[in-house]
């Protein structure tokens, strides 16, 4: 294959990586953002997503689309619903201290990720994808009569793939309608803005705070259940996200979800173009010095305010 | 009416109030005269819940505030307007407004009558808070206070740092609420603020309330009020 198809497929797989990236970093910001928490057990409520993903469609059996469509309702919500509990149990009892949530959270990482150890076992778990067609995709050339559209040999994806774009898309202009046009995205940006003024003004910070901890969460897992037929779920999962998801949410500005969104684009496209004409390692070394740049030269990040 | 009694407040180990009680009645303005540090803030944020009380017991006609969780005070008919306006700086005016609104479950009817006070904020609506001037957010603050529809509402130095003419509004807005049977507490560095419009004044030093006066003595001897303030 030519260079323009080559790097046109490595875009596609990275617009893959920067769509659940998106969704899972996103998770990170509105939590950072909304309860000033840094949640160092992201990654594992985004592996709690894929791990009840093949749970869930192994319960359920039959056709995987019945397994897989089950799996994108019932995983988010019970991921939420472990995180609200969390919240419930770690975090408001040491009122949301931005130090001791550090700690804290790192050790609920390792709650998470041995219990799951315990219950599903070590196994790389596959799910497979409730539709899996592959298309040839055309590219653009210029020959001897003009423009002409072919169809180079290898030039190709999955409709799955370009589903989980479409789907990621789909989430976050819900998200975005939520916090922008709802009357409980309003109860979120006030508490964001001033905890202490929203608590004078009626609202239950603490409800608040266990609302935004569930979405966070949710949002990783069903990133997670997006991801999952395209990569298997395994215990160890977690590690990947979490690093690229503070990477993104650096980078795009603590808080920002706009921020959060562009940067998961430019680490999503990077990550996937990198790895394909290079190696991952090489991508992830080029991400982490993005970080370093932004963190000299603009540590508000992109999109961020400064303090 | 609203009842403070012998309540002690501390940041972490600093005793801030020591056995300070106040009382004000529907209808009537209580002015918190003391220097800068003598604990009149403090006093109004415990009164919100914000800052724990550590002894004594702060009242609302039969309802015992220190016992409620800080957000269901607004409830019970309490409006604060802070210092420094504090306003959700990235919402918009009506979205400030919509807060206070939620607060107490008020229609749009609280809502006209509030823009009919601060009829500048109806020009302003979709701007963010942010981008008001200096006078103009103290309107919102007030504005996002008067949407809770509250029976008292505690004001926080409201004419700091504003021009005559916006004093002159905000006095105008007290008196007016005043009359609507609402009962006030007004924090003011303005002396002649003092003077011209409380019915009470409690005086706050180091945290304690050595002595409350009437409106009329005050007024009588307005000497007593920049005594207290350090004002020569």
């Amino acid at each position: 294959m030519e260079f323009g198809p080559y790097l046109f497929i490595a875009s596609l797989e990275g617009a893959i990586t920067a769509a659940v990236l998106a969704l899972t970093a996103v998770g990170l910001s509105i939590v950072f953002g909304i309860m000033r928490v840094v949640n160092v057990a992201h990654g594992e409520f985004y592996m709690l997503g894929a791990v009840f993903a093949w749970w869930i469609t192994n319960l359920i059996g039959g056709h995987p689309a019945v397994g897989f469509v089950a799996a994108v309702i019932i995983t988010p919500v019970l991921v939420g619903v472990l995180a609200v509990i969390a919240d419930h149990l770690i975090l408001r009892k040491i009122d949301y201290d931005p130090e001791r949530t550090i700690v804290a959270t790192i050790g609920l990482l390792y709650v998470i990720q041995q219990t799951t150890l315990m219950t599903f076992g070590p196994e790389a778990r596959p799910v497979e994808a409730p539709f899996n067609k592959r298309i040839a995709l055309p590219w653009i050339e210029y020959g001897e009569q003009g423009l002409a559209l072919i169809w180079p040999w290898g030039l190709s994806t999955t409709t799955y793939k370009l589903a989980v774009i479409v789907a990621a898309i789909f989430i976050l202009l819900m998200l975005w309608l939520l916090m922008t046009r709802t009357r409980i995205g309003l109860i979120m940006r006030a508490t964001q803005l001033d905890r202490e003024m929203a608590t004078a003004h009626g609202i239950p910070v603490n409800k608040v705070y266990a609302l935004v901890f569930g979405l966070g969460a949710g949002l990783a897992a069903l990133g997670a259940v997006l991801i999952v037929p395209i990569q298997q779920a395994h215990y160890l999962m977690g590690a990947d996200p979490l690093l690229l998801s503070f990477i993104v949410v650096i980078i795009g500005g603590l808080g920002s979800v706009v921020g959060t969104i562009v940067a998961a684009l430019f680490i999503g496209l990077s990550d996937g173009i990198i790895s394909v004409f290079f190696t991952p390692t090489l991508a992830k070394i080029i991400a982490t010095l993005a970080v370093a740049f932004v963190l000299v030269f603009r540590p508000q990040g992109m999109f961020g305010k400064p303090e | 009416m609203l009842e403070v009694r012998s309540i002690d407040v501390a940041y972490d180990k600093v005793q801030v109030l020591f056995n300070l009680s106040l009382r004000v009645e529907r209808g009537s303005i209580l002015c918190l005269v003391g220097r800068n540090g003598a604990g009149k803030t403090t006093t109004l944020k415990s009164i919100m819940g914000l800052i724990p009380v550590r002894q004594g017991s702060i009242t609302f006609d039969q309802t015992v505030l220190t016992t409620l969780p800080p957000h269901e005070i607004p409830g019970s008919g309490i409006a604060y307007v802070p210092q420094g306006r504090r306003l959700f700086a990235e919402l918009s005016v009506k979205q400030n407004m919509d807060i206070g609104l939620m607060a107490s479950g008020a229609g749009q009817d609280t809502y006209s009558s509030v823009l009919e006070m601060f009829p500048k904020l109806q020009e302003r609506l979709n701007q963010r808070a942010e981008t008001l001037s200096g006078g103009e957010q103290q309107m919102l603050a007030m504005a996002r206070a008067l949407c809770m529809k509250p029976e008292v509402i505690l004001l926080d130095e409201p004419t700091e740092g504003l021009q005559p003419s916006m004093i002159e509004l905000i006095r105008t807005v007290i008196l007016q609420l005043k009359s609507q049977n609402v009962a006030i507490v007004l924090v003011e560095q303005h002396v002649d603020t003092v003077i011209a419009m409380a019915d009470s004044v409690a005086f706050i030093v180091h945290g304690r309330n050595p002595e409350t006066i009437s409106g009329n003595e005050l007024r009588d001897n307005p000497d007593r009020v920049e005594r207290y303030l350090g004002v020569e």
